[in-house]
């Protein structure tokens, strides 16, 4: 294995958790350490109390009904690349574990949970990438030109690019998930094992660009995850 | 250049303005809301983009280590070309926070104006007339027991003439110790005669403030001269011992009197109530106390909620309820609520005069042409700076419609 791989597959994912978890708990420091603004910031409608304003922004954060009222096209873009980001998290569960209840539930042997994986990974990877075009190219023209910054389009080149490195190893190789259980827990429990090879080529490059999303994560607008929960909430105050 | 400017905005970012720093994505959806963006096209005026031209002095490196990590975020800085957009950014702005709606975080460039506002006047940079006009609602606070008599005299004058007009005994009670409520109104007749002759006729011991409920500093992002003017308030309320502090129809004023006051007084005005004039109309009609003759008006006409008492107020409700107790064909702008366009004429920039009137003709064009589109003959509403820049669209754009108020269509037809 080349240096540069080895960098990859058993130092640089340390790092990355690292300054995911670290860098995350950075920046909600930062926030807390800012006054908050000395007024009810009222934006209607207002739910009353502290519950029904966080009910209400995490209802807004699954279904993005705002952004449905006000610009359709963008809703429909925005809103498939997140569900297909939500199901790809929760399939990317199968790296570590495995969703033995469902498959004993089902009584699917291990072909059947390979040929599911196989399409529900593909839906999945299909609804997150392919959106991403739209949003992408809706940046190149008209006032959203005025507006993007190169990190607009840096993050959705690196976001692009995961999701086609996914596809090459989903549907030009055949990804084995005893490979992807026995490297990933290797890492999580210091106990290194050999990097998976039925994912073909790709997966050093998935998995660096999962890893440079990690370190880039805190430190710009992806912290939209935590922030925009917060944000509703207290405007909406 | 702009050290001031970047010194005290970085002083004036809150924990909303950071998480607005912060998480931002530049989705977009802000592009379709401000009216002046609509209108000009202008980059400055996207409500996103204002907060990236702000970055750019928050966020920009003196060294050139830096200058990677700039051209990544967007920042350019350039001296004067920057300084102009900024100056566009923060005061071409009415701060009505459609751009909030909008956002999926509910980020809010009202806020940010109100800092940029602030920081730019640091430099001297934004119409001055708006700050002077502020400083002069201090200073009347400050002094007004010693120039009160003025006033006093004054509105002696408006309740004999009122008497004369009406034929009715209304007063006009000014400095009325022991009053249970304490109107503040705007300068100006119009907000003091309907006023008047509703509270009689629903028989409210009332008084009539000293001063007016405008506070120009809120504009200007000066929030330590806004809680000054609002404590004179508070502190003609305690000094008559009120118990409920009634505002005009004004966007602004009530907007500070209702959510900002918890944060300037705190427990000092617990016992005391703060409404709206057109909220305590309608609960005097709800009450009984004061009759109406339905169907008085039965012209073609809308109601447009201000920005400041509708999508920052929340109070839809009760100015349709009058309206619809006194005028029989009353219908919905397109659209309305907290999506309804804002007028373009609040956030200062009437009191600019000649130094935003341009500016704020331009502005107001979807509100202009979302009117004519209606087919209305009046539009009502319950703000004094819409109700001015209603009228002067009217005349710019000719909509060839008239604008009324709730509360003066409400008095006007009061059964005694």
């Amino acid at each position: 294995m080349s240096v540069v791989a080895f960098i990859f597959y058993y130092i640089t994912p340390y790092l990355a958790v690292l300054v995911f978890f670290g860098g995350i708990g950075y920046r909600l420091y930062r926030w807390s350490r800012k006054e908050p603004v000395g007024a009810h910031l009222s934006l209607f409608p207002r739910p009353e109390g502290r519950l029904a304003r966080l009910a209400d922004a995490l209802v807004d954060t699954f279904t993005l009904r705002g952004l449905f009222k006000v610009n359709r096209l963008l809703w429909v873009g925005g809103f498939l690349m997140h569900l297909g980001l939500f199901f790809i998290f929760v399939g990317h569960i199968r790296a570590f574990t495995d969703f033995y209840f469902l498959w004993n539930l089902l009584g699917w042997g291990p072909e059947q949970q390979h040929t599911f994986s196989a399409v529900a990974g593909t839906i999945a990877g299909t609804l997150f990438t392919v959106p991403l075009f739209y949003l992408l190219a809706r940046r190149w023209s008209g006032s959203m030109k005025w507006l993007s910054t190169p990190e607009d389009f840096l993050i959705l080149y690196l976001l692009v690019g995961i999701g086609l490195t996914g596809f090459h190893m989903r549907l030009l190789r055949d990804v084995q998930v005893q490979e992807l259980h026995r490297f990933f827990n290797g890492l999580a429990t210091f106990n290194w094992q050999p990097a998976p090879v039925s994912t073909g080529s790709s997966f050093i490059y998935h998995f660096a660009f999962v890893q440079l999303l990690m370190i880039y994560f805190p430190f710009g607008k992806l912290t939209h995850t935590i922030g925009s929960v917060l944000s509703k909430m207290v405007v909406r105050s | 250049m702009l050290d001031k400017f970047t010194e005290v905005l970085r002083s004036r970012i809150s924990r909303p303005l950071q998480y607005y720093e912060d998480i931002c994505v530049r989705c977009g959806a802000c592009i379709d809301a401000c009216h002046f963006y609509a209108a000009s096209g202008d980059p400055a005026h996207i409500p996103a983009h204002r907060m990236t031209l702000a970055k750019q002095v928050l966020q920009r490196r003196d060294s050139g280590d830096g200058m990677l990590l700039e051209w990544y975020r967007g920042i350019e800085g350039d001296g004067q070309r920057l300084t102009a957009r900024l100056e566009r950014a923060m005061w071409d702005c009415t701060g009505c926070r459609r751009c909030a709606v909008f956002c999926p975080f509910d980020l809010d460039t009202g806020l940010l104006v109100s800092a940029g506002r602030y920081s730019l006047l640091q430099e001297g940079i934004g119409p001055e007339m708006i700050g002077e006009i502020g400083d002069a609602e201090v200073s009347k606070g400050e002094i007004i027991e010693d120039i009160k008599e003025f006033y006093i005299e004054q509105m002696k004058e408006l309740e004999t003439r009122l008497q004369e007009e009406t034929d009715i005994d209304i007063r006009v009670p000014m400095d009325k110790e022991g009053a249970r409520v304490l109107y503040v109104p705007l300068v100006g007749e119009e907000a003091i005669v309907p006023a008047a002759k509703i509270f009689h006729a629903a028989g409210e011991d009332w008084t009539l403030s000293l001063l007016t409920a405008t506070n120009h500093s809120y504009f200007t992002g000066d929030m330590e001269k806004a809680k000054k003017v609002a404590r004179s308030v508070i502190e003609e309320a305690q000094r008559l011992g009120v118990e409920a502090i009634v505002y005009p129809e004004c966007g602004h004023a009530t907007r500070t009197l209702l959510y900002y006051f918890d944060a300037w007084f705190g427990d000092e005005i617990g016992g005391l109530t703060r409404t709206n004039i057109v909220k305590q109309v309608a609960g005097y009609l709800t009450e009984g106390r004061i009759q109406v003759k339905p169907g008085t008006f039965d012209t073609d006409l809308t109601y447009h909620d201000p920005c400041n008492l509708g999508r920052n107020g929340g109070m839809y409700e009760e100015p349709r309820r009058l309206i619809r107790s006194v005028a029989t064909n009353l219908r919905e702008l397109d659209p309305t609520r907290e999506l309804n366009w804002c007028c373009g004429g609040g956030g200062g920039l009437i009191a600019a005069t000649e130094d935003m009137d341009d500016v704020r003709m331009m502005g107001g064009r979807p509100k202009a042409e979302q009117i004519r589109e209606a087919g209305v003959e009046w539009v009502v509403t319950a703000c004094e700076n819409c109700k001015t820049q209603l009228n002067d669209l009217n005349e710019h754009y000719a909509l060839g419609v008239e604008i009324k108020g709730v509360v003066n269509l409400v008095a006007d037809a009061l059964v005694w």
